[in-house]
């Protein structure tokens, strides 16, 4: 695939990992679970992106974070918020908004023909 | 025991971050990676494989600490980029040029050689010129690092007027009677003298520039005429007229240059009286000097570069 196809690929998909984040972790989750999960999901997402993002969402309050040391190795869990929900309903809204409005630039507009 | 590569790597990145995140994002880090490399061993990997696939997977561990602190990984960002360079290219147009006439002036004033004031002009004029660019650069880059706003905000009253190049009737007129003046007051000076001094009319060009060297001003006076008329004819600038008008602003700075150097520009009788009449001592007769040489080098290099900004307009038109 040619270099500008992935340029344009890639700007699509921007904001998307905020948006995959805050659904999966509806239910607590920690990083390399999530990358995982996320790739699972046909969301593939690199590391190096997705743990600075899992912070800032945390500074901004849309995460909240817990450290689990049940287990042998301690990792730090990161569950949605009340805001990050809200966040995360109305990204979706947006998203559903946008692929509506897209398919509907090469669908045949029926309010068009009538007129 | 050597530290691993993974303790090196996560070192790496908690180094630059504040002190109150560095424990915490070093734990998580290190229980990712450590998660990273188990995947891979239960596919069977090799350990040292392993670990130095999932590391470069990560990649540099700055640009990822920069992402943690949420640091922007250039200079400069297109939020203050167009303020630095509009600021920057115009000091640049301004600091040099001052700091080359003023040291230029000042050398001259105290009596320095032409080789001395020429070096020292310069290199104080591109001194000036690093240092403009480094602490503008500098300015641009802390307000970017803090987030500061320059309050600069685009509107439509910002848009460029269409500028024009004087090729204009109006331009070729108000040439050829400045030319015509010229031609008239070299006259004038010639037969009766242009400074009338205590009832006399003193001549102010030295009587010697006649007729060989009269000849040659008038030359390039008619030069200038030509010039005109031909930009007016054209209608825009082109390179050979810039060339030209390069030719011509040479050939007058050589000509008032070398006879003033030699003494031989200005009416000795017309300096004699100054000073006896006048009360002008040798010292401001100098200075005097000085400010008429550099006002007719500013002069020539002002209308050379004009010359050429003009054909490089006009080569967009």
């Amino acid at each position: 695939m040619s270099d500008a196809v992935d340029t344009h690929l890639q700007e699509l998909r921007r904001g998307t990992a905020v948006l995959a984040c805050l659904q999966l972790l509806r239910e607590p989750g920690y990083g390399y679970a999530l990358l995982e999960r996320l790739v699972e999901h046909g969301l593939p997402t690199d590391a190096n992106t997705l743990y600075p993002l899992l912070r800032r969402l945390e500074k901004q309050g849309y995460l909240t974070s817990e450290w689990n040391t049940d287990e042998a190795r301690p990792r730090k869990f990161y569950s949605t918020s009340a805001d990050g929900i809200r966040l995360a309903e109305a990204l979706q809204q947006e998203w559903r908004a946008l692929t509506e409005s897209l398919s509907s630039l090469t669908e045949p507009d029926p309010a068009h023909e009538e007129s | 025991m050597p530290a691993t590569l993974t303790e090196r790597y996560i070192s790496a990145t908690v180094r630059s971050l504040p002190p109150e995140s560095q424990e915490d994002v070093r734990a998580e880090l290190a229980a990712s990676i450590a998660d990273a490399v188990e995947a891979r061993l239960d596919q069977g990997e090799e350990p040292e494989v392993a670990e130095r696939e999932v590391l470069t997977g990560l990649g540099d561990p700055a640009v990822l600490a920069a992402g943690y602190a949420d640091r922007p990984l250039h200079l400069l960002g297109p939020r203050h980029y167009l303020t630095w360079r509009r600021l920057l290219i115009l000091l640049l147009w301004i600091v040099p040029a001052c700091a080359l006439v003023g040291v230029g002036l000042s050398q001259a004033l105290i009596g320095a050689g032409v080789g001395t004031i020429i070096g020292q002009a310069i290199s104080t004029a591109l001194t000036a010129a690093v240092h403009v660019a480094f602490w503008t650069t500098l300015v641009f880059v802390i307000l970017e690092r803090t987030g500061a706003d320059t309050g600069e905000r685009w509107s439509v009253d910002d848009l460029p007027e269409p500028k024009e190049t004087g090729t204009g009737r109006a331009d070729l007129i108000a040439s050829l009677v400045v030319l015509g003046l010229v031609l008239a007051a070299l006259a004038w000076d010639r037969l009766i003298g242009l400074v009338r001094i205590e009832g006399d009319w003193v001549p102010v060009l030295h009587p010697g520039l006649w007729p060989l060297w009269t000849a040659v001003l008038v030359a390039i006076v008619l030069g200038e005429a030509v010039h005109a008329v031909v930009l007016h004819a054209r209608g825009r600038w082109s390179t050979g007229l810039a060339v030209m008008n390069t030719v011509l602003a040479v050939a007058f700075v050589s000509w008032a240059l070398t006879l003033f150097g030699n003494g031989r520009l200005l009416n000795p009788e017309l300096l004699e009286l100054a000073r006896t009449v006048g009360g002008i001592d040798a010292e401001a007769m100098h200075t005097l000097g000085v400010i008429l040489v550099l006002s007719i080098l500013v002069i020539a290099v002002w209308d050379v570069i004009d010359g050429w900004v003009k054909t490089r307009r006009d080569a967009r038109r």
